[in-house]
């Protein structure tokens, strides 16, 4: 793989859900290390971008390249094997598991025991808080911390590629930024990161580079400075 | 003395409810549907175990422990296979069926197996001479004695450790977890890896092998089967499943030990023509007072 070729790469990707046509052909990469944002308005196809990518469905036509692999007809366990992971929006996590058994299940694929551990220890390091309910059942949590959960989940099976989608839903002011500074750590220590979002501007404010939806097509890339200064965009999805 | 006989009896009863019963609340926790065909797993277990044990005989197998085990590891084994076939065959094609389709599917396929042993085996009552014979008898004998035959101890002893495994296998091993989670969230597991086919299947493998169980342990125990016994107990053990807490597989263990309990209690101090009405009686209480069982969840979704 040369330095140059995307970590993932959608060509002309279209989903259908039965008969709805949910993604009309959208294109876009990710290169490895970065941080790209995926915003757009309720219903623009963003959540399902992400779906796609994991294969549930897989993409009707297009290729979906991961590390200059095909992998748009993969199963979605060979996928999340190959290093992709998802944080679907809602959170998703086990309401009756405890946290330790969460987390537990991000390491389904996995079985060095020993990276495991130190994987759990950093895991821990990013959430202090997890680490002090690690037998409390996960329906119980507050709704910030079912979200550092099913990130912490996502991280366990330790990703190439994390998709991070509505991270901020439901969450109040002060947790939003607690959870953008902690996507931005994650980024750091070398995770790249496809991050869907509502509230766009903290999108932009961690992103790099930034991909715009409406109605299952992108009509606008860029880098974040750029599409924060597009007067058409600031109107639709920054609230001027 | 009489009340700690009917006690005996009734463990007796619903070990037999409790282990079917797992495999009802098991399948609904995963796809939401009631197998009714589990009564006829059940059932073919009982009828496999007899013939095990007949042509252990016939091949000069005398040791009673030896034809037993035999007897139990093979009726698990084929039944677990008439499980996982049923699975593949009736419900994985209806998978995103309407709700009802795989509900009549299984009607079929009780029909279906009831029919099938019945041309197999024929109509009449199958019976099993008795391989352990003996008991307990304790108290003054001149007066009452409370009987626990070796039958029985063995029953309830088989029936307890394996509820014990079952709770360890699925609290702590992989496949166990990706039963829970699959349970729990199956879009869910599955982006976490956990394919959910696979984990279905292993589901119908492990109700089918425990009812294959309660069918071998009920043959030793009353001696008799028939090709329609499925039914009555697929009835009572959904009724044991109904009253823990469907989906909930310590709640299908108490509602069945419950249940047997309370048919014992019920045909010894009434009358044996009433114990079903004092069964289903206790089951729509339990139902009105929380209807989700007694051990079954009810969790608010937090936004």
């Amino acid at each position: 793989m040369s330095k140059a070729s995307p970590l993932l790469a959608l060509e002309d990707v279209h989903t259908f859900y039965g008969r709805v046509h949910a993604l009309k052909g959208i294109s876009l990469t990710i290169a490895k290390g970065e941080i790209v944002a995926l915003i757009g308005a309720n219903g623009a196809g963003k959540s399902t971008a992400l779906m796609t990518i994991c294969g549930r469905p897989n993409s009707g036509s297009g290729r979906i390249l991961f590390r200059g692999e095909e992998i748009n007809s993969l199963d979605t366990d060979r996928i999340v094997r190959l290093g992709i992971s998802l944080v679907p929006e809602g959170r998703h996590i086990f309401p009756r598991m405890t946290v330790r058994e969460n987390l537990d299940l991000g390491t389904y694929l996995r079985s060095d025991h020993i990276e495991i551990a130190r994987d759990l220890d950093q895991v821990f390091d990013l959430f202090p808080l997890l680490k002090e309910r690690t037998k409390q059942l996960a329906g119980t949590l507050s709704g910030g911390e079912q979200q550092m959960l099913a990130i912490a989940r996502a991280l366990m099976s330790r990703p190439r590629l994390l998709l991070l989608d509505e991270p901020s839903m439901g969450l109040a002011p002060l947790l939003v930024k607690q959870i953008f500074s902690i996507i931005a750590e994650i980024n750091r220590s070398g995770t790249t990161i496809l991050l869907v979002e509502q509230n766009a501007f903290m999108a932009l404010k961690i992103a790099a580079r930034a991909y715009v939806m409406a109605t299952g097509l992108i009509t606008h890339s860029g880098s974040s400075s750029q599409i924060l200064l597009d007067d058409t965009i600031r109107a639709a999805y920054l609230g001027g | 003395m009489y009340f700690l006989q009917q006690c005996i009896n009734g463990l007796t009863l619903g070990s037999i409810y409790a282990l079917i019963a797992i495999g009802y609340t098991m399948v609904y926790g995963i796809l939401g549907m009631i197998n009714f065909a589990h009564g006829e797993i059940y059932m073919i277990g009982a009828y496999l175990g007899i013939i095990v044990i007949g042509l252990a005989g016939v091949f000069g197998i005398t040791s009673t422990p030896v034809a037993l085990m035999l007897a139990i590891s093979l009726a698990v084994a084929i039944t677990s296979a008439y499980g996982w076939t049923m699975e593949k065959i009736a419900y994985h094609p209806l998978r995103n069926a309407p709700r009802l389709a795989p509900l009549i599917s299984a009607i079929g396929m009780s029909i279906f197996f009831q029919n099938f042993v019945q041309i197999g085996q024929g109509a009449k009552d199958l019976a099993l001479p008795p391989l352990i014979q003996g008991g307990f008898a304790i108290g003054d004998p001149a007066g009452f004695q409370i009987r626990f035959s070796h039958v029985q101890l063995l029953l309830i002893v088989v029936t307890v450790v394996v509820m014990a495994g079952l709770t360890l296998f699925i609290k702590g091993t992989k496949i166990g977890m990706a039963m829970r989670a699959t349970e729990q969230d199956r879009g869910m597991a599955a982006l976490l890896g956990i394919n959910p086919d696979r984990t279905i299947s292993q589901t119908f493998i492990i109700g089918s092998g425990l009812a294959a169980l309660a069918g071998v342990l009920v043959s030793l125990h009353y001696g008799l089967v028939n090709f329609s016994i499925g039914f009555l107990a697929g009835i009572k053990a959904f009724t044991a499943a109904v009253l823990g807490g469907i989906g909930s597989i310590p709640g299908a263990m108490l509602g069945g030990l419950l249940l047997g309990m309370i048919e014992a209690l019920a045909s010894a101090y009434f009358t044996t023509e009433y114990k079903d009405v004092f069964a289903f009686g206790i089951l729509a209480a339990v139902l009105i007072f929380k209807p989700n069982g007694l051990l079954g969840h009810n969790y608010v979704e937090k936004v």
